[in-house]
C-alpha cells in the first residue's frame, strides 16, 4: 500500500452518489484525494495492451509478416480470379464458397450465445431461417430494395432471438437447451410452412440484389457482410458488452456484484446473435435464389454447433475457419478439392488412380462423399477431449506471430479453468 | 444517519432459521467488524444486505432507504460493493480484464454503441483502463496487471479482490473474510491498508474475519454472531471478552478469564446500545 494524501486518482463519475453521499460538514472528515486535473501516473500501455513488454519484431520480421498477410488477402479476396490449378474455380464452385462465408456469420452468430453468454441453441437454424424469410418476402412481395431487406431480417432476428432470451432467463441449462430443439422443429415444420408467407412446399424466391447477380459480385457482397460481422464482434468482446458477458457466463454473482444487470446483457447477447443470424438467413435466401421452409431442418442447427465448437468458441477466426471449412465439407466441395490435388499432385507419376478417393471406392467400396460424415464426429470428439480451444487453439500461434506477437507454438492453448461457484 | 441499517432481519430456508432477528448499524466512516463460529450467520447476513438472499423479515436500509427487495446490480449502482469468502473475480481473464469489468456502471456508453465501435466508445475504453490501472497501482499490484486470474495465488487474489471492489467505486464496503488464509504479519498489514482506503475513499467498511487481532485494531464496533443471533456487539475489547463470546469459541468449559467482570451489552439490548 503505497497510497498516501498525494496519490490522485480519476474519480468514477462524479456526483454519482451526490443525494446520498457523506455531508460533509465535520472538519474532522477526511475528504478522499479526488482531483480530475491533477496528473494521473502515466498508464503504461494503449489500446494494443496485450503485446507482451519489450517485444517488437524487427525490420525483416514485419517484413514476413506483411507477406504472409498479403498472401491471404489475395487468397480471399482474388479466389474468383485464381486461375491456379488445384483451386480452379468455376461458377459452380464459387457459389459454395460464398456459403461457405454466410456459414461462417451464422458461426459467429451462435458465437455470441454459445461461446460469450454461455447459453446453448439448438434452433440457430430457425434464427437464419426466419432472416431469410423475412428478406425473401420483402423483395419478392413487397418489392423492396434488397439493402432494406437485410436490415429488417437483421431487425426480425433480434427480435425472435430476444423472445427466446426471455424464455432463458426462467429455464437453465438441459431445459431451456430442450426449449430452443422445439422452437427449431416449429419454426421448420409450421412457421416456415405458412404457403401466405413463404411459399409454402414450393419455396419463395428471392432475386439477387442488382450488381451482384453473378456468383463472383455475391462472394464480394458476402465478404463484406463477413468483414462488418467480424468487426460487430470485435467492438463487442473489447467493451463493456463483452466484458459483462465474459463476466456472467463464469459467475453471475459475482456479474451482478459489479453492478451488472446479468438479465439485461443475456438478452443482449440474444439480441446480437439474432442479428448476426438474420444477416445470415437474409444473405443464404439471395445466394440459393430459392428458399424452402426444409432446407432449415435440425440438420442445419448441429452443423451449426460443430461449427462454432470445433472451430474454437470465443475465438473468432477459428469460428470463420471452422465455419467455412464445414460448410466446404458439407458441400463436397472440400473432398472434390482434395482429389483434384490428388490428381493433381499424382498424375505426373502416372499413379492417377490411386488417390484417396479412388482407393476407398476400390478397397471398402465406400464413396469418398462418407468420410464428411465422419469427419464432423470425430473431430467434435478430438475438441472436447484434448483441444478444447479448437481450431482456433491451432491457428493461435499463427495469428498472434502475425499481429505482432513472438512466434510460441504454445502460445493460445485454453486451459480451462475450473470454475468453482463462490460462495456466498 | 446511518449508511446501514439491518433492522431485526430474519431468514429461513425451510425450517432452518439462518438469522434470527439480527439487527445491526454501521455509520459513516465507520469500520464494522463482525466476528462468530463458522456458520452463525456472517455471511447470510452479507448476502441479505447485497441481495442475494431476501430477508424473510425485517428490513435493509441503505442511507433510510429500505432496500430489502432491491437486485443486485441496483445496490451495487447505490454504492455497496462486497467481496467473497473464496475470492469473487472472474478467473479467465486477467487482473486488468476484472477491473475494467468492475467499473461497469461508470462506463460512459451505450453496450450497443460499444458493439458498433462509436468513437467514443475508444475514448472511455481508455479512460475505464486507465482508472483500472490507477487503483492497482493504488495497492501495489502493478505487477499482475496482466496475470490471468486463475493463474495467482490466493493471497493476492485477496488483494485484486479489494482492488476490484474499489473499482465499482463504493460508499459502503462490505468485506468477507479479506485475512482469511493470510499470516500475522499480512493481517497487520491488512489492517492498515483498510484504514487507509477508509481515509482515502471516504468507505465506511463492515468486515466479517476470524483474525481477532485484526478485527479489534481497526474495528470502531464488533458484533458478535452465534446460531444466528447477535450474541453481543459493543467496543472491540468487550466483545473479545464477553463471557459469551469466549464460550462460542472456547467451549462450554473455558475457564472465565479475569477479565469478564467488564460490563458487556448483552444480545437482548440490541439496537438500544448507546453508540457514539
Amino acid at each position: 500500500m503505497t497510497a498516501t494524501d498525494e496519490t490522485r486518482w480519476i474519480p468514477a463519475v462524479p456526483g454519482r452518489h451526490a443525494e446520498g453521499g457523506p455531508v460533509q460538514t465535520d472538519d474532522t472528515m477526511i475528504i478522499p484525494a479526488v482531483d480530475p486535473e491533477l496528473d494521473a501516473p502515466d498508464p503504461p500501455g494503449d489500446e494494443d495492451d496485450d503485446l507482451e513488454e519489450g517485444f517488437r519484431p524487427t525490420r525483416g520480421g514485419w517484413l514476413g509478416r506483411g507477406v504472409v498477410w498479403v498472401f491471404l488477402a489475395w487468397l480471399v479476396l482474388a479466389l474468383p480470379v485464381n486461375r491456379l490449378s488445384p483451386f480452379e474455380v468455376g461458377v459452380a464452385d464459387i457459389d459454395v464458397i460464398s456459403l461457405a462465408v454466410i456459414y461462417a456469420i451464422g458461426g459467429l452468430s451462435l458465437n455470441v450465445l454459445l461461446g460469450y453468454a454461455g447459453q446453448i441453441s439448438l434452433g440457430h437454424q430457425a434464427f437464419v431461417g426466419l432472416g431469410a424469410f423475412t428478406s425473401a418476402y420483402i423483395v419478392t412481395n413487397l418489392q423492396l430494395g434488397f439493402w432494406l431487406a437485410v436490415a429488417v431480417a437483421a431487425g426480425f432476428g433480434a427480435i425472435q432471438a430476444t423472445l427466446l432470451g426471455a424464455i432463458s432467463l426462467r429455464l437453465s441449462g438441459l431445459y431451456f437447451a430442450l426449449v430452443t430443439l422445439a422452437y427449431g422443429t416449429f419454426a421448420e415444420e409450421t412457421l416456415f410452412g405458412i404457403a401466405a408467407l413463404t411459399g409454402g412446399e414450393g419455396g419463395k424466391p428471392a432475386p439477387r440484389p442488382v450488381g451482384f447477380e453473378s456468383g463472383y459480385a455475391y462472394y464480394y457482397l458476402c465478404l463484406g457482410f463477413l468483414a462488418l460481422v467480424l468487426w460487430l464482434d470485435w467492438r463487442l468482446t473489447r467493451s463493456k458488452g463483452g466484458r459483462a458477458l465474459a463476466a456472467l457466463r463464469e459467475n453471475p454473482r459475482v456479474a451482478s456484484s459489479y453492478g451488472i444487470n446479468v438479465k439485461a446483457y443475456i438478452l443482449l447477447a440474444f439480441a446480437v446473435s439474432g442479428i448476426f443470424a438474420g444477416v445470415a438467413g437474409s444473405l443464404m435466401a439471395h445466394h440459393d435464389e430459392v428458399i424452402v421452409g426444409s432446407s432449415f431442418d435440425f440438420r442445419l442447427a448441429l452443423l451449426f454447433i460443430l461449427m462454432t465448437v470445433v472451430g474454437g468458441l470465443r475465438d473468432r477466426v477459428g469460428v470463420v475457419i471452422g465455419s467455412a471449412f464445414f460448410a466446404l465439407l458439407e458441400e463436397k466441395l472440400l473432398i472434390e478439392m482434395i482429389e483434384r490435388l490428388g490428381h493433381f499432385l499424382l498424375e505426373p507419376f502416372g499413379l492417377a488412380g490411386w488417390s484417396i478417393g479412388e482407393v476407398l471406392q476400390r478397397t471398402v467400396g465406400l464413396p469418398l462423399e462418407f468420410v464428411g460424415l465422419i469427419v464432423g464426429p470425430l473431430l467434435l470428439l478430438l475438441t472436447i477431449t484434448k483441444y478444447p480451444g479448437g481450431i482456433g487453439q491451432q491457428v493461435a500461434p499463427i495469428r498472434l506471430w502475425l499481429t505482432g506477437h513472438r512466434f510460441d507454438r504454445h502460445a493460445g492453448a485454453v486451459t480451462e479453468v475450473e470454475v468453482n461457484d463462490v460462495r456466498a | 444517519m446511518s449508511v446501514l441499517e439491518v433492522d431485526a432481519v430474519s431468514i429461513h430456508f425451510g425450517g432452518v432459521k439462518a438469522l434470527r432477528e439480527v439487527s445491526l448499524r454501521a455509520g459513516e466512516w465507520e469500520i464494522v467488524g463482525i466476528i462468530g463460529p463458522n456458520g452463525a450467520g456472517k455471511t447470510t447476513l452479507f448476502n441479505c444486505v447485497t441481495g442475494f438472499y431476501q430477508p424473510t423479515h425485517g428490513q435493509v436500509r441503505y442511507r433510510g432507504r429500505d432496500i430489502s427487495r432491491m437486485p443486485v446490480h441496483q445496490r451495487t449502482a447505490l454504492g455497496i460493493g462486497r467481496t467473497f469468502q473464496n475470492v469473487g473475480l472472474v478467473k479467465g481473464t486477467t487482473v486488468l480484464e476484472n477491473l475494467m469489468t468492475a467499473q461497469h456502471l461508470q462506463v460512459d456508453y451505450d453496450p450497443w454503441l460499444g458493439i458498433a465501435g462509436s468513437p467514443a466508445s475508444f475514448a472511455e475504453e481508455r479512460r475505464v483502463r486507465e482508472r483500472g490501472d490507477q487503483i492497482l497501482g493504488l495497492l501495489d499490484l502493478d505487477h499482475v496487471r496482466h496475470e490471468r486470474v486463475a493463474d495467482l495465488p490466493y493471497g493476492v487474489l485477496k488483494r485484486v479482490e479489494i482492488a476490484a471492489v474499489l473499482a465499482t467505486d463504493p460508499d459502503l464496503l462490505l468485506l468477507d473474510e479479506p485475512g482469511s488464509g493470510m499470516g500475522p504479519e499480512e493481517a497487520h498489514e491488512l489492517g492498515d491498508t483498510l484504514l487507509t482506503l477508509r481515509k482515502e475513499f471516504g468507505l465506511t467498511i463492515v468486515m466479517i474475519d476470524h483474525h481477532v487481532p485484526l478485527v479489534t485494531r481497526v474495528s470502531d464496533y464488533v458484533y458478535c454472531l452465534n446460531f444466528g443471533e447477535v450474541l453481543a456487539e459493543g467496543n472491540p475489547d468487550v466483545v473479545r471478552h464477553h463471557p459469551e463470546v469466549v464460550r462460542a469459541y472456547m467451549g462450554e468449559d473455558a475457564a472465565p478469564g479475569p477479565d469478564d467482570t467488564a460490563v458487556i451489552e448483552p444480545a437482548a439490548a440490541a439496537g438500544s446500545g448507546g453508540r457514539g
